[in-house]
């Protein structure tokens, strides 16, 4: 897109190409405090991606036993039998990740709407009042909200919310099954609810740094005023929204105790969204304490493995359709 | 001599309690380019923001008078600001494409809000915008790159082409070339005395002598006050206000 000769403008030189000319010489001079700031923030990277490797290893070494002895059927396995000494994954990989999606389906439109709101919709200081309210959820510990999904949200979605849902989407079957008011429906909202305060910062940040001068445009080509906030708030925003899910996406991932405590701690893969089921953290969570054989310990390393592994996918998928849709843009 | 297209009786604007344009009243006659000058702060922006209402977009901002256009007081309830922006275009002083669309989407963005879905009929209007705003010969071969990938002068041009592209009887410009180098400025100028055979422009310039060149009729604010109104010829060779003629001359401001 650059390099395109252009007769009409840029008879300044750029910036860029000229090489700036500090004070030479000299141990302070600008030239080594730059290489002594590089060196510093070299050794820092080193120093992180050491700590990480060093992590994994040691995690590695734990799982090792449960590797040998399952190999691939780990994952592909959802046999979950401690008194047998059987273990295989799959039901919380699946109990992961569905919770996990749900969650952002229902978090990501309410957060993006929250944002707008704060910033496009009302005056200032409203926004303002909104967005403190919102960090106040953000820190509400999450034992907190699985003592309120149990006594509260449970009963609500075992009285209220499956009624609603068995009469509409019903004649699916994954949408229609006993419900007691705990299983992935109840930890998926919980997990929503822990998250909308994540998007919603993330995302009214993103908002709040698209140029007046650019609602102004939309404006005066005579937009209503949703029709700017789609094309000159939204539309660029695009990037942003998606690094304010997957920073939801990680949490809702990983969360251990609110889940735990509402999700049935079944180890098998739910036949429905009302069923009892069992995430990765929430295994680890309820088992490891109780954990007698050393290859039960070693699974559950495995399995914290593979929660790590099922964020790094979910990071990479989400960059990849950054990329994608960046692309498209260039065109 | 021909009927006002905007007629400014009165108009007070206030930020909260300050009182920024103070009872000002100026006819505009179609197909006419009329230049707003004035020391900076006096008001300029004000004035011109209010007569699309994008000022409406300024917290604790209100205006009062009237502004007539088309028989009716655009300040008044029962106009629709969108409608009125659709009539009465504006360009920015910092050029602002939008940076997620391209050129060609750039360009037809306002016509397509307008409910236009028709390729071939956007396509034929972006060329003619695009011409218009003299920018074709430089894009035309990459209508689907990013509108920011062009220079300054040129995203300026594109945005005046994508104001063109709903086609306003009325040009609002604010200050437009303040962002850019001469020769890109020279372009615009250019541009603009062509577009007053279909348009009427109003345009806030810092720059005398371009208002000197283009316009053909200015106006001299100081402090949210009308100092003086007249052709430019009148203005800038021989102004009736002590005042006017300290500025133009430069021993003022
Ligand atoms: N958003 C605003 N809120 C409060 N005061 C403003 C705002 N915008 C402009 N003003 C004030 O109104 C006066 C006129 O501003 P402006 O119209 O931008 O002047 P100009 O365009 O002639 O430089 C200035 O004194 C300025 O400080
Ligand atoms: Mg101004």
């Amino acid at each position: 897109m650059e390099n395109v000769v252009n007769h009409s403008s840029n008879t300044k030189p750029t910036p860029s190409s000229s090489p700036s000319g500090g004070p030479k010489g000299g141990f302070f001079s600008l030239k080594n405090q730059d290489k002594l700031h590089l060196t510093a923030i070299k050794s820092l990277a080193v120093f992180v991606i050491g700590l990480l490797i060093t992590l994994l290893i040691l995690l590695l070494k734990q799982a090792w036993p449960a590797v040998t002895e399952f190999g691939v059927e780990f994952i592909t396995s959802d046999w979950w039998n401690p008194v047998e000494d059987q273990f295989g994954g799959l039901s919380f990989i699946v109990g992961t990740v569905l919770t996990s999606i749900i969650a952002i389906i229902i978090a990501a439109p309410v957060s993006i709407g929250v944002a707008l709101l704060m910033t496009e919709v009302l005056p200032e200081r409203a926004g303002k009042t909104i967005g403190l309210f919102v960090e106040m959820i953000a820190a509400i510990p999450s034992i907190v909200f699985g003592l309120w999904g149990l006594f509260y949200l449970a009963p609500f979605v075992r009285e209220t919310l499956t009624p609603i849902i068995k009469s509409t989407l019903g004649f699916i079957p994954f949408f229609n099954g006993p419900s007691f008011g705990i299983g992935v429906l109840t930890a998926s909202l919980i997990l929503a609810i822990m998250i909308i305060p994540t998007i919603t910062s993330l995302c009214r940040e993103v908002f709040r740094s698209v140029p007046t001068l650019q609602r102004e445009a939309a404006l005066g080509l005579g937009s209503t005023r949703w029709e700017m906030i789609r094309l000159a708030v939204i539309k660029p925003s695009f990037s942003g929204i998606m690094g304010g899910i997957v920073l939801g996406l990680g949490r809702a991932l990983g969360e251990t105790m609110a889940v735990a405590m509402v999700i049935g701690n079944q180890p098998e893969i739910p036949k429905s969204i009302f069923s009892s089921a069992a995430t990765m953290a929430s295994v680890i969570a309820n088992e490891y304490a109780e954990a007698d054989s050393d290859l039960h310990v070693s699974a559950l390393c495995l399995v914290g493995i593979l929660l790590f592994g099922v964020t790094l996918i979910a990071n990479a998928i989400a960059r990849l359709i950054v990329w994608n849709y960046n692309r498209k843009q260039q065109g | 001599m021909s009927q006002p297209i905007i007629s400014v009786k009165d108009l007070h604007i206030w930020y909260n309690d300050f009182h920024a344009i103070k009872g000002i009243s100026i006819d505009y006659l179609p197909n006419t380019i009329n230049a707003i000058i004035g020391p900076s702060g006096c008001g300029k922006s004000t004035f011109v923001r209010t007569l699309n209402r994008i000022h409406e977009e300024v917290p604790g901002a209100r205006a009062q008078g009237s502004i007539m256009y088309m028989g009716k007081n655009i300040l008044s309830s029962e106009v629709d600001p969108v409608d009125l922006r659709r009539q009465i275009g504006m360009v920015f002083q910092k050029p602002n494409p939008f940076p997620s669309m391209s050129i060609f989407e750039n360009t037809v963005i306002g016509l397509k809000l307008q409910g236009e879905k028709n390729k071939s009929k956007l396509m034929e209007v972006a060329e003619t915008c695009l011409k218009k705003a003299a920018l074709w010969d430089e894009v035309k071969d990459k209508l689907n790159k990013p509108g920011t990938s062009l220079s300054g002068g040129q995203q300026q041009r594109l945005c005046i082409a994508r104001s063109l592209a709903v086609n306003p009887p009325v040009l609002l410009m604010d200050e437009p070339t303040s962002a850019l180098d001469p020769i890109a400025t020279g372009k615009i100028e250019e541009l603009m005395t062509e577009l007053k055979k279909e348009y009427t422009v109003i345009i806030v310039t810092h720059n005398m002598q371009q208002a000197a060149r283009i316009a053909d009729y200015t106006s001299f604010f100081i402090l949210g006050e009308l100092i003086e109104h007249g052709l430019s010829s009148d203005i800038f060779t021989n102004p009736k206000q002590k005042t006017t003629e300290d500025y133009i001359t430069g021993r003022f401001g």
